[in-house]
């Protein structure tokens, strides 16, 4: 028997559990002919905000240990380019790959803007809010502070009805704090984790090896700390949740749905290899098949915690 | 402000991504090993300047985790394809060491090839392992008819990758600079370029060699194609990750823009 991996989430079917994580997949195109997107359960496009954004001075990646530091800087084409050149290919190109559009503004305004700019187009499913870039000056502030992402989250639901879906920063103390903020003021999902920041120094220049000095840390080597910070967003708060952050296996996939995401996000992964994400998708497949489980949805948050320990 | 807007592309096949076995390992000079991989999909489209990007896939996290481009040094109608690799760092050294037999993760062929003008003279200015792409670019180019001169330069005699398979794999010898003057002639190699008559000039290395050029290229009136090098993440513009600066103060990609640009569309700031 073939596993159920659908699953019903933000008033859609997604086919599939594994999304490309936004930065990763370009605007879908890049991948056209390369990956088939569109068995995919879907992808999150590079950032989009207001005007079009230059980005950050090379060397903008490099590697880590098990992993990249990059800080490319939020470089996009802007909202009318995107709707008018980016959106379309999408749009006529994926038919079950379900699309959300990452979102970042510098002001309130500036991602009403681009959220009401795109509303009324047609060829996406909703948002990601991007409120945790480390790469920009300011890029997290909505992301670790309270007050201001209770705002930002309230106005951009009243300028939509589409999903709202919330990328968190991991770079806060307490992440079920900024989950509970985005579900009482009506976001539709959380998507975890952004990067860590960090930073690479080149010895013999004495120089950071990023032109932005420091960046954001992904890929593997961060997958225990995105599962945590899942496991603590979804247990502090009833919205569903994309859990991201050094997925490259059907394995890594599962311990995320095992902290209680229904979904997931396969971003660095794709750098190594660009059938990363169907890679994820078919591994997950087997192991439930292996394991005699039906549905993948049988196993999200059915995390077996101990009964002594502290969580 | 600069920003960033995609040139209108033309298109471009889609790269193939497989996984190919090693078939011979050879080293050539200090640190730099010649290597061919069994890769007929790519052997069968690489353009002159064009790239792959080579990893170990999803299993390996040592170094190199994220896969590297490599310029297509040389393609055999077997269906294999050569690459010119220097142990730069851990991971470089990895590739750079690999075996007959193991496999690797190829994707490619990608980026912008060069371009040869009809009826001119080619010259081709090689640093360091920027030698690769000429290597395969100079035999095509005489076969076809076009009178090639390969410049060669390197720091140091023991660097000079084989002159004996230079010579068999693009059918003549390069002109040999080294900044020692400890083979060939001696001193940079960006000297020996003269430029008269209808020539294409063309040319691969470290990002000061090519800045060298470029302001000859500007000062003399002569359109120079350069093959850039910057960290790249994707090969294939998805992560925005290996810009370099336009003459018009925007990004570009590397990946998809270049790695081959016209030196003029680029601007040479002193790093």
């Amino acid at each position: 028997m073939v596993p159920e991996l659908r699953q019903s989430l933000f008033g859609v079917e997604f086919q599939a559990p594994v999304l490309l994580a936004s930065g990763t997949c370009g605007y879908g195109r890049e991948y056209a002919g390369l990956i088939p997107l569109d068995e995919l359960g879907g992808l999150v496009t590079k950032a989009v905000s207001v005007e079009p954004r230059s980005g950050n001075p090379p060397h903008r990646v490099a590697e880590t240990p098990g992993g990249m530091i990059n800080a490319i800087g939020l470089e996009n084409v802007g909202l009318d380019a995107f709707a008018s050149e980016k959106l379309p290919w999408l749009r006529e190109n994926l038919a079950r790959a379900h699309v959300f559009v990452n979102v970042v503004g510098r002001t309130v305004e500036e991602y009403a803007a681009v959220v009401s700019g795109l509303d009324g187009e047609e060829g996406f499913l909703g948002y990601e809010i991007n409120v945790s870039c480390p790469n920009v000056k300011g890029g997290t502030m909505f992301g670790t502070d309270e007050a201001a992402l209770a705002e930002l989250v309230g106005r951009l639901r009243s300028e939509t009805e589409r999903p709202v879906i919330v990328k968190l920063t991991p770079n806060v103390p307490d992440i079920g704090i900024y989950a509970r903020i985005c579900e009482e003021n009506g976001a539709d999902g959380l998507s975890t984790i952004n990067t860590f920041p960090g930073m690479l120094i080149d010895i013999h220049l004495r120089k950071p090896v990023i032109g932005n000095v420091s960046g954001g840390i992904s890929g593997p080597a961060i997958l225990p700390m995105g599962v945590y910070l899942t496991w603590r967003a979804a247990t502090a708060c009833s919205l569903p949740v994309i859990g991201i952050g050094g997925i490259r296996s059907g394995e890594d996939a599962l311990q995320y749905i095992l902290a209680g995401a229904h979904l997931v996000q396969v971003g660095t992964a794709s750098f190594v290899d660009p059938a990363a994400a169907a890679t994820v998708q078919e591994g997950i497949s087997s192991y439930l098949a292996g394991a005699g489980i039906g549905s993948l949805s049988e196993l999200v948050g059915g995390l077996r915690l101990p009964e002594h320990g502290q969580h | 402000m600069p920003v960033a807007i995609e040139p209108k592309a033309t298109e471009i096949l889609s790269p193939i991504r497989h996984r190919a076995e090693v078939i011979s390992s050879r080293r050539v000079a200090t640190d730099t090993w010649w290597l061919e991989i069994d890769s007929p999909e790519i052997a069968g489209r690489a353009e002159w300047g064009q790239f792959v990007m080579i990893g170990f896939g999803l299993e390996h996290l040592a170094p190199p985790f994220l896969p590297r481009p490599f310029s297509v040094a040389w393609r055999a109608e077997d269906g294999r394809i050569g690459l010119l690799v220097r142990a730069f760092g851990v991971g470089s050294r990895r590739l750079a060491e690999l075996r007959a037999g193991e496999h690797v993760l190829l994707l490619g062929p990608l980026g912008r090839p060069f371009r040869l003008e009809p009826g001119s003279r080619v010259v081709c200015v090689a640093g360091g392992v920027g030698l690769a792409p000429f290597l395969f670019l100079a035999g095509d180019a005489r076969r076809q008819g076009f009178d090639v001169d390969l410049l060669y330069g390197e720091l140091t005699a023991d660097k000079v990758f084989d002159t004996r398979l230079i010579e068999e794999l693009t059918g003549g010898p390069p002109i040999v600079w080294t900044e020692d003057g400890s083979l060939g002639r001696r001193g940079r190699v960006t000297e020996g370029l003269r430029v008269e008559g209808p020539v294409t000039v063309l040319a691969c290395g470290p990002t000061p060699m090519l800045r060298a050029l470029a302001g000859r290229a500007a000062r003399e009136g002569f359109d120079l194609q350069v093959s850039v090098e910057e960290h790249m993440g994707c090969g294939v513009g998805t992560c925005q990750g290996c810009v370099v600066q336009g003459a018009d103060g925007r990004w570009r990609k590397a990946c998809t823009e270049g790695p081959v640009f016209y030196a003029s569309e680029l601007t040479w700031s002193p790093s």
